[in-house]
């Protein structure tokens, strides 16, 4: 029977083949996705109750991580909890971790591919709490890691609860005047809110800045379309658009997936804005009645079958709209406006959870 | 089509205007002409019930069967009925208010129908908004009136803007005595907020569910029961506020709710999917019954078809679907348990369907709860409301008389 121990150990593995430079084994990938489902479904009911409908093994809805917890271990070995940052409804998804190991692999392989291929390290400049502010946050956790893996040296300029203009304003204009580099990291929302209070102060960040944004808005600023806010920071922070780089994370995920763009700029090639999918990640728009994978770059809803997430489920169905594109994903965001709202849809915003 | 504010104040001036012809005329000619509207309406929405699926996101069977359904209930004998059964509540002393602004949603198209019909069936001009998504519907009905009498068509007008525009919302409101929204409790909060000394008749979010007794599960009852639930769910694809989301079923020895919903499925949603196809699914709504039917299957059990979707669970949490044919089954114990189960909806309850045996049961409780406003309706009837069936917990006149 296959251990905990081996699958850990394939899945590093595949994370480490990537890293070497070894050529990508598409079907390696698949049938590691399969026995994870396979051992994780025996061992987390809630998993092992979903029908086999649509491509094999079943993707578990994210929504189930807000009601359910869903480990593979027992309680008393969690070691971290993620939980998300909750939009519209009150329970907000839990993901349960007893080892954060492949978390970190996972995430400096795809960050240093991505993120950073082209300095081993740089200053960094982070719109976002501090880890031990946010100890529940994964983008928090994240960041934290980035610092010690990529830094050489770190700013926080999000503290209690608000952006600190005039310390983003210092950290930036001393990059400005010592030619190093930087890297900007925040939430969506955190560049709307330097935007909104930063007024006329412009930066000309130095050759090889550059800034990574993430998630959405939830209610924490207004909302700004992505082509308006890229342009925004673009012309705020003197960066070239494909300097700019969406990240994708979420709770029930351990991956994350990063524009193209950067990478691109640097290997010299040119193509679409679009999701890059980690080797050891598979992202599939899928058809909302069949859950089969739609033709295509034909709009689906989002499903990700993460081999990181080894302690929880590895195959998630997000709510989120997506379409391929080239060798990557765009992901559309859940539209929610599109749901009829007249009169009895969008019940659970209108009733509340019961 | 999209108006701004000096058109829709322009079209407010046109149908107050018209007050003193609409008033002119007597309730019995009100009646006679709004039933030959309903009829032509009848016609041409069945001349262009291609484009109305198109602009409405339902089949082209769906939209046959709502507008003769609906359209249906527009006879002159109902109106007159009405108009008796008003004056007898009211007193004769009671005067229409001068003029009723309207927002509609677009869930429902055939919504607009009621919400209109019975203000100008009291001499009450009315000035719609239509929804942004759908105007066919309403401007179909604007013609016809104009065709039955000059008189009662220049009452009724239409206008078009985004929700939100606060110029346009103030305009279509100023001259009103009430304003009759539809909407989000969003779009409620907002509309209030800009006038808020002018009467309000909410028509907020809501949702409806269906209860099945005994009798209706046992040999005699259930394929009537099957029929007529799955067409309540069907009807609309589930979008309307009158729209069961939920089927307590109260089991028996012979049929469990697990059973109910099997018969469900196969007898009732699959033949009616057939008959009264779904639209097409937006795909933000895939999104949301994806992430449903996986919790229905963590949490009970799922029996999908092509179109549609049922889960058996327990009757609380209510875990809401996103409507589009995806229903939950709750077995309960008794009439008891089914209406502990609804209470946590509050006055978002609309509409209880139920079978004959239950129906005066469900409407005693209902009565007797200071936390429900729902009606009770027969099984099957749910999405066909009778002209004087009430809304959100009164009359369909409330609202219209001065006290």
């Amino acid at each position: 029977m296959t251990t905990r121990a081996e699958l850990k150990a394939r899945v590093e593995a595949l994370i480490t083949s990537f890293e070497a430079g070894r050529p990508f084994d598409a079907a390696a990938r698949d049938e590691l996705i399969e026995d994870l489902a396979t051992w994780q479904a025996r061992r987390i009911p809630e998993y092992g109750r979903l029908q086999r409908r649509g491509v094999w093994p079943p993707a578990l809805p994210t929504d189930v991580f807000r009601f359910r917890r869903i480990a593979a271990h027992p309680e008393e070995r969690d070691l971290r909890t993620f939980r998300s940052s909750g939009t519209t409804c009150s329970e907000r998804s839990v993901h349960l971790y007893c080892d954060l190991g492949l978390y970190d692999f996972a995430a400096r392989v795809a960050a240093r591919h991505m993120l950073f291929p082209d300095l081993d390290r740089m200053r960094l400049v982070i719109l976002a709490p501090h880890e031990d502010e946010a100890r529940d946050s994964s983008l928090e956790y994240m960041l934290a890691r980035f610092a010690e893996w990529f830094a050489t040296q770190c700013t926080w300029v999000w503290q209690r609860g608000a952006l600190d203009l005039e310390r983003l304003t210092e950290q930036l204009r001393s990059a400005e005047a010592s030619g190093e580099p930087v890297a900007v990291l925040g939430t969506s929302f955190a560049f709307v809110h330097a935007e909104d209070g930063l007024g006329d102060r412009r930066f000309e960040l130095p050759p090889g800045s550059r800034i990574m944004q993430t998630g959405g808005y939830k209610g924490r600023s207004r909302e700004v379309d992505s082509e308006v806010l890229l342009t925004a920071i673009g012309a705020r922070y003197g960066i070239a658009a494909p300097r700019i780089i969406d990240e994708f994370g979420a709770t029930e995920l351990s991956s994350q997936m990063y524009s193209t763009t950067l990478r691109e700029e640097l290997d010299g090639s040119v193509g679409p804005r679009r999701l890059w999918v980690p080797p050891w990640v598979r992202a599939t728009p899928v058809d909302p009645d069949t859950l089969e994978p739609v033709d295509g770059d034909t709009v689906g809803i989002l499903r990700i079958d993460d081999t990181a997430n080894l302690d929880s489920v590895c195959c998630i169905q997000t709510a989120d709209l997506a379409r391929r594109l080239h060798d990557g994903i765009v992901v559309l965001g859940r539209a929610p406006g599109a749901i009829p709202r007249g009169c009895s849809l969008a019940a659970d915003q209108a009733l509340g959870e019961q | 089509m999209t108006d701004d504010a000096s058109v829709v104040r322009a079209r407010a001036a046109q149908v107050l205007e018209a007050d003193a012809l609409l008033t002119s005329s007597t309730i019995e000619e009100r009646a006679r002409w709004l039933a030959e509207a309903a009829s032509a309406v009848a016609h041409k929405a069945h001349d262009r019930r291609d484009a109305l699926a198109e602009a409405t996101g339902l089949s082209v069977p769906m939209i046959e069967w709502a507008t003769r359904t609906t359209l249906g209930t527009i006879t002159e004998d109902a109106m007159l009925a009405l108009a008796r059964d008003t004056s007898m509540e009211i007193g004769r002393a009671s005067e229409p208010i001068s003029m009723l602004s309207m927002v509609l949603a677009g869930n429902v198209f055939t919504a607009s129908v009621r919400g209109i019909v019975v203000p100008l069936l009291f001499g009450i001009p009315v000035l719609v908004k239509t929804s942004s998504r759908e105007t066919m519907f309403p401007s179909m009905l604007r013609d016809a009136l104009r065709l039955a009498d000059s008189g009662l068509g220049a009452a009724m007008s239409l206008v078009a803007f985004p929700g939100g525009d606060i110029e346009c919302e103030a305009a279509l409101i100023e001259s009103a005595e009430a304003v009759s929204v539809y909407g989000s409790d969003e779009t409620l909060a907002a509309i209030s907020s800009r006038a808020p000394d002018t009467r309000l008749i909410a028509h907020g979010h809501g949702v409806s569910v269906a209860y099945c007794g005994a009798s209706a599960l046992d040999d005699a009852n259930i394929g009537n029961t099957i029929d007529g639930v799955s067409l309540d769910i069907c009807a609309y694809d589930q979008r309307g506020c009158l729209s069961p989301q939920i089927v307590y079923v109260q089991e028996t020895p012979q049929c469990s709710a697990a059973d109910f919903a099997a018969r469900l499925a196969t007898e009732g949603l699959g033949p009616r999917s057939r008959s009264l196809p779904r639209g097409p699914l937006p795909m933000a709504v895939g999104a949301a019954q994806a992430q449903w039917r996986g919790m229905a299957e963590v949490e009970g059990a799922l029996l999908r078809g092509d179109t549609y979707a049922v889960a058996i669970r327990e009757a609380v949490p209510i875990r809401w679907s996103p409507a589009y044919r995806n229903v939950t089954v709750a077995a309960v114990r008794d009439i008891d348990e089914a209406i502990e189960a609804m209470l946590p909806i509050g006055t978002n309850l609309k509409c209880v369907g139920a079978n004959s045996a239950s129906i005066s049961e469900i409407e005693t409780r209902l009565g007797s709860s200071a936390a429900l406003h729902a009606y009770a309706c027969a099984i099957g009837s749910m999405q066909t409301p009778p002209l004087d069936a009430p809304a959100d917990g009164y009359p369909i006149w409330h609202g219209l008389f001065r006290a």
